[in-house]
């Protein structure tokens, strides 16, 4: 037979011709990165490694991720398919997670202060030694009073431990960190719709308004809402707008960054409230339904926010504001988004609720495209459950701070320095104040080492952070790859619930938190005969896990744990496309996500011993469970009314403005022309405190620079790279600069997570001043090549407490700093802040309070409003 | 003793073959004082010193044959009362070797920069297929830790010293072999420079001087064994000038034409022999 003649222009032809059939061939091998994931082979055995799936937890996003081991140790990270809202994708954070298992100075093993605090001297002890010491100290403070026992937690995603163990104890004195995280956003948000986060569905936007938020990066939920945002962006063609004072990469990404004032981004949203009004492009059906104003209202309220007004205090044009209010009313679908930008000032409240009524008065609440509602998953809780103190706590309730629904724990340590509250034993769990808060060492660097504040301090760490290098007792906590936890965040359009479980037997002698906590109850209570142990009636974090995961309805019938344990995330909802990155069902199409939950409507069952009162709302048993709207019974939103409280008539109670609003920062109007406010920021490869010890990070980012505006540098001759002293009301650093385009002029801005003094020999760097004594890891690339010896520059010290007198937030942006060229005593990483100066900054704060002197000052509009004696309801609002 | 808590043999060892007709007194006589040497450096490094483990080395006996292997303790071990003792080595024990800044004496952070690497399994391997269970002591402890990978040398040295005295050199000899690629794969990547370490590092005499004898014991036994491994752990590799002691003129042509003893002997290093 004659062989064929083939020449380049045969095959180009059967190339050309043959398509079709080329596409029906059988494909075999594929390229392993274009592979959809879930598996993974050592490169060595080509053995395929065990899988494990978990739930992240470098930072607190959540995301679905498979943890590969291979010879009982974790070899890789990567997401996890099945996971519908990171749908297979993790960050680098998540990818870097088995550094905190295996870090060379975690600690495995419980440790008893024998120097002084933080001297630095301790003693290795067991188990035993150390819950018998903690169980005397439990017990004595539990004679004098149980509040006297304090737990203050940072991040804490125990699915209910914490409050069961302080429960058991009989103490309200349980503290969390969300003062400095984002409670304003949560307290602006809550009571005015009843969650404290949105979902914004930016994968099917049109138009995206983005305040102060980096959510490529940075803020909450990034992996799966970066992933949406730029499906929107890319397929759906849709705006971004983004108001910062800096030039994130989010900005970047945006079609215009419009830098803003820091802290007026509730007057921009006003004034653009007020357009949108003006030029009635709001959705008049949903205002007078859904809401508790008429649109008439809302009108006349917002003719005050002008376009011009909100350009003198924000520096943004009205031109601008007039152009992206018409704009952002007139495409449907839109959304919007904030973070900490709008949220972290005195006021910021006020800033978040004028930020989210864009989307309200528009009628892009929970449709495809908008403003969504979070979409959670709950679990049972194990029984017995103990009952709820019975004492209320002064530093857990304030009573100057009732509308803090999520408590003001920066302002503890004056509080306790003032006498307020009496602290016996003192408990942190995974919280660094010392680090994290205003004030940082300066504050509670200072109250945990005066031990007649703090008599008696224990760390529930596995590293030695600068918390835990002032505590009287370590107990060696794992970190999230040794634990069992149930978890579940709002991060997508779709709930869903899942599971964090060890990958292998925790190291040395960690005992994940609920272990610790059963066993300190146990070591009080051996014999069950105070009462404490029918609470902690559990074997080990599996059976724990066995109680919430067997007994979720659906899930039970799936399989429940096993089925967890298998998956790790339940429901799934469709198979992860390769090639679109989207979840799809069997069909191929992309599953659709629900919308409208606020008008499903209640069944006959539902309504049955029902009453309606005057404004529609549906009460059964004493609650609200629905709203009535045009004869129709509607579930509504999770508020008191069920409805949205545009108006927020507990606001008015404490004299505050209960409609829209926004308050300019006092101490901002007065600056002088060289002074410049100070704000902060995180960088997309480090959390706030426990990412500087992974090698792998740090070697991307481990150093922080100031930014500073081109033009304010060049009044001051400062260059890049050159030293400049920092100054506030209560302290200074010295730093590098870093000069850019890219940041408001008026504004200087640091990135957090740098110049630990304490965490590791990685994140002091102390590695490279001893190398000789201190290196190790000869065999180990990376370790041994840390070329960098730049840790960075921690602010903290020289930012003071403010507190936000209705969400109680940090104004963490809200610094006024005087910034100069070194001089020739200062040095790189200098930093120091005044106790005394600090305390003066929180006196100062309280002013701003209800019961303050300059509240009223502050709320001319409320010259009605009969005084702080006049309030009826003593307790917070909120959820 | 403590050594016995940590490491146990589930099964007798076999002694495969007839007893030996003439086991050789001198030879099993070293396997065991090896052996004893291993684990009483295992006892140093494994677990904070007990009263009863001090009390035992403070014996005069004991003293005598350390000061005679070159080991010079300060006041704070031989004058402290055994309470103060116990204490302070505590103390000592948790800062060079538990706490976050210290050393953990564990070859995957030594070579790996991490615990709980490759070496931590390949060790937990090796003791499994030689019959060995890892039980916590005081403590938990990982299986790459200095005091048990010391400990499982010992056992072998025991097992070995068993199976000549039973006549049975084929055993011996497979053990030895165990032992020396346990040395090469393990022991002498890391411990020399390790030892070094910790000398330099202790405050506490006991420490110091217990480090210094284990840096000449793990030198002498690599050359015994007839051993060629290089010691990884970097802290070996930088010698301060200051510490660098030589007996010829640094100036003159290097000939490598001798080996001076003593200069085997300076600056610290032990020989096997020398405890004997």
């Amino acid at each position: 037979m004659e062989m064929p003649k083939v020449t380049r222009r045969t095959f180009l032809k059967v190339s050309a011709g043959s398509g079709a059939a080329v596409a029906a061939a059988p494909r075999l091998l594929h390229a392993m990165e274009a592979d959809l994931g879930g598996k993974d082979f050592g490169p060595v055995t080509m053995a395929e490694r065990k899988a494990i799936p978990i739930n992240c937890h470098v930072c607190n996003i959540q995301d679905g991720a498979i943890a590969y081991v291979e010879n009982d140790r974790v070899v890789k990270l990567e997401g996890n398919p099945e996971h519908v809202s990171t749908r297979g994708r993790l960050c680098a954070k998540g990818n870097a997670g088995m550094w905190y298992s295996y870090d060379p100075d975690r600690i495995m093993f419980p440790m008893k202060r024998v120097g002084a605090r933080g001297e630095g001297k301790w003693k290795r002890i067991t188990w035993d030694e150390a819950l018998t010491e903690l169980a005397r100290k439990l017990d004595a403070a539990l004679k004098e009073d149980p509040n006297t026992i304090m737990l203050k937690y940072g991040r804490q995603r125990t699915g209910g431990v914490i409050d069961r163990f302080m429960h058991t104890l009989g103490t309200a004195t349980l503290l969390n960190h969300t003062s400095v995280c984002e409670s304003s956003k949560k307290v602006g948000m809550e009571p005015t719709w009843g969650p404290d986060i949105e979902t914004p569905d930016f994968a099917n936007a049109k138009y995206v308004l983005n305040f102060g938020s980096n959510i490529l990066e940075a803020a909450y939920f990034h992996n799966p809402l970066s992933q949406r945002i730029t499906e929107g962006r890319v397929d759906n063609h849709m705006k971004i707008v983004t108001f910062d004072v800096r030039l994130s990469n989010t900005a970047g990404f945006s079609d215009e960054w419009i830098p803003v004032h820091p802290g007026t981004d509730g007057a921009v949203a006003l004034a653009m409230g007020h357009v949108i009004l003006r030029e009635n492009l709001q959705d008049s059906e949903f205002i007078n339904t859904w809401t508790n104003v008429t649109v008439d209202e809302l009108k006349a309220h917002y003719k005050q926010y002008t376009p011009e007004w909100a350009e003198k205090i924000s520096g943004v044009p009205a031109a601008s504001i007039e152009r992206i209010a018409i704009e952002f009313a007139s495409t449907k679908p839109a959304t919007l988004f904030t973070y900490r930008g709008p949220a972290k000032h005195l006021y910021g409240s006020y800033n978040e609720k004028a930020c989210m009524m864009l989307p309200i008065m528009t009628g892009n609440i929970e449709t495809r495209g908008g403003y969504c509602l979070p979409r959670g998953m709950g679990w049972p809780q194990p029984q017995p459950q103990p009952p709820k103190p019975a004492h209320g706590s002064y530093l857990a309730d304030h009573p100057d701070y009732p509308l803090a629904a999520h408590k003001v724990s920066h302002l503890v340590p004056f509080w306790i320095a003032d006498g307020k509250q009496k602290i016996n034993v003192y408990i942190s769990y995974q919280d660094n104040p010392v680090y994290t808060n205003p004030g940082a060492m300066a504050v509670w660097g200072k109250l945990f080492k005066d031990e007649k504040l703090i008599p008696y301090y224990v760390s529930m760490s596995p590293f030695m952070g600068e918390e835990t290098a002032l505590a009287d007792l370590i107990l060696p906590d794992c970190p999230y790859l040794e634990r069992w936890e149930p978890e579940s965040m709002p991060n997508s359009l779709w709930p869903w619930v899942g599971i964090r479980q060890p990958v292998h037997k925790s190291l040395g002698e960690s005992r994940e938190n609920r272990i610790m906590m059963r066993d300190i109850i146990w070591k009080l209570d051996p014999d069950g005969k105070r009462g404490m142990k029918k609470f902690w009636n559990f074997k080990d974090g599996e059976d724990y896990m066995r109680h919430h995961f067997d007994n979720i309805p659906g899930l039970k019938e799936a399989g429940g744990l096993d089925f967890m344990k298998k998956h790790g995330v339940w429901p799934i909802y469709g198979k992860l496309d390769p090639k679109s990155g989207k979840v799809v069902d069997k069909t191929g199409r992309e599953i659709k996500a629900e919308y409208g939950l606020f008008k499903k409507e209640l069944s006959a069952a539902d309504m049955a011993g029902t009453t309606v009162d005057g404004h529609g709302t549906i009460m059964k048993n004493g609650a609200a469970i629905g709203v009535r709207r045009n004869g129709r019974n509607y579930v509504g939103f999770p508020t008191g009314n069920r409805v949205i409280n545009v108006r927020i008539d507990q606001w008015a109670e404490y004299g505050f403005n209960p409609m829209p609003t926004f308050k300019r920062i006092p101490w901002h109007e007065t600056m002088k022309e060289d002074e410049l406010i100070m704000t902060t920021f995180k960088l997309n490869v480090h959390k706030q405190s426990r990412t500087a010890a992974v090698k792998w990070l740090a070697e991307i980012a481990h150093s922080n620079p100031m930014w500073i505006n081109q033009a304010t540098a060049n009044k001051i001759g400062v260059k890049t790279g050159d030293l400049v002293r920092v100054e506030s009301k209560v302290g200074y650093l010295v730093t590098k600069a870093y000069v850019t385009e890219g940041i408001h002029p008026k504004t200087v801005a640091i990135p957090t997570g740098f110049g630990h003094w304490e965490y590791g020999r990685l994140a002091t760097l102390k590695l490279k001043e001893k190398k000789a004594e201190y290196s190790h890891g000869q065999d180990d690339a990376d370790l041994n090549n840390v070329w960098w010896d730049d840790k960075g520059v921690h602010p903290n010290n020289i930012i003071p407490a403010v507190a936000d007198p209705i969400g109680g937030s940090q104004g963490w942006y809200d610094t006024v700093v005087k910034v100069t060229k070194a001089g020739p005593t200062d040095k790189y990483g200098d930093t120091q802040g005044d106790w005394e100066k600090h305390y003066a900054a929180y006196k100062e704060t309280l002013r701003y309070a209800y019961t303050g002197d300059l509240h009223r000052k502050m709320h001319p509009e409320m010259a009605s409003w009969a005084g702080p004696a006049s309030v009826k309801h003593k307790t917070g609002g909120g959820h | 003793m403590l050594t016995e808590l940590l490491l146990e043999t589930p099964t007798k060892v076999s002694h495969g073959g007839a007893p030996h007709l003439l086991p050789t007194r001198l030879a099993i006589d070293e396997l065991r004082a090896r052996a004893d040497v291993y684990r009483l450096l295992s006892g140093v490094f494994v677990e904070e010193p007990s009263a009863a483990f001090l009390d035992a080395l403070r014996r005069p006996e004991s003293l005598g044959q350390l000061a005679e292997a070159g080991l010079r303790f300060d006041g704070d071990f031989i004058e402290a009362s055994i309470d103060v003792l116990v204490e302070q080595l505590a103390i000592e024990y948790t800062t060079l070797f538990a706490n976050s800044g210290g050393f953990p004496p564990v070859e995957s952070v030594r070579l790996f920069g991490r615990f709980k690497q490759e070496p931590n399994f390949e060790t937990m391997q090796t003791y499994r297929r030689l019959g060995f269970v890892l039980h916590p002591g005081r403590f938990e402890v990982f299986a790459d830790q200095i005091g048990v990978e010391l400990m499982f040398v010992a056992e072998l040295l025991d097992r070995s010293a068993a199976a000549l005295a039973s006549g049975d050199a084929a055993d011996a000899k497979r053990l030895e072999k165990e032992i020396k690629r346990f040395w090469v794969q393990h022991l002498g990547r890391w411990v020399r420079g390790y030892a070094q370490l910790i000398e330099r590092s202790a405050e506490h005499s006991y420490f110091r001087e217990m480090a210094r004898f284990l840096r000449g014991f793990a030198a002498e036994e690599i050359e015994a064994m007839e051993l060629r491994v290089e010691d990884a752990d970097q802290a070996r590799l930088v010698v301060p000038k200051a510490e660098v002691k030589v007996e010829f003129n640094p100036d003159e042509p290097v000939c490598n034409g001798c080996v001076s003893e003593t200069i085997e002997r300076q600056g610290g290093a032990q020989t096997l022999h020398d405890l004997r």
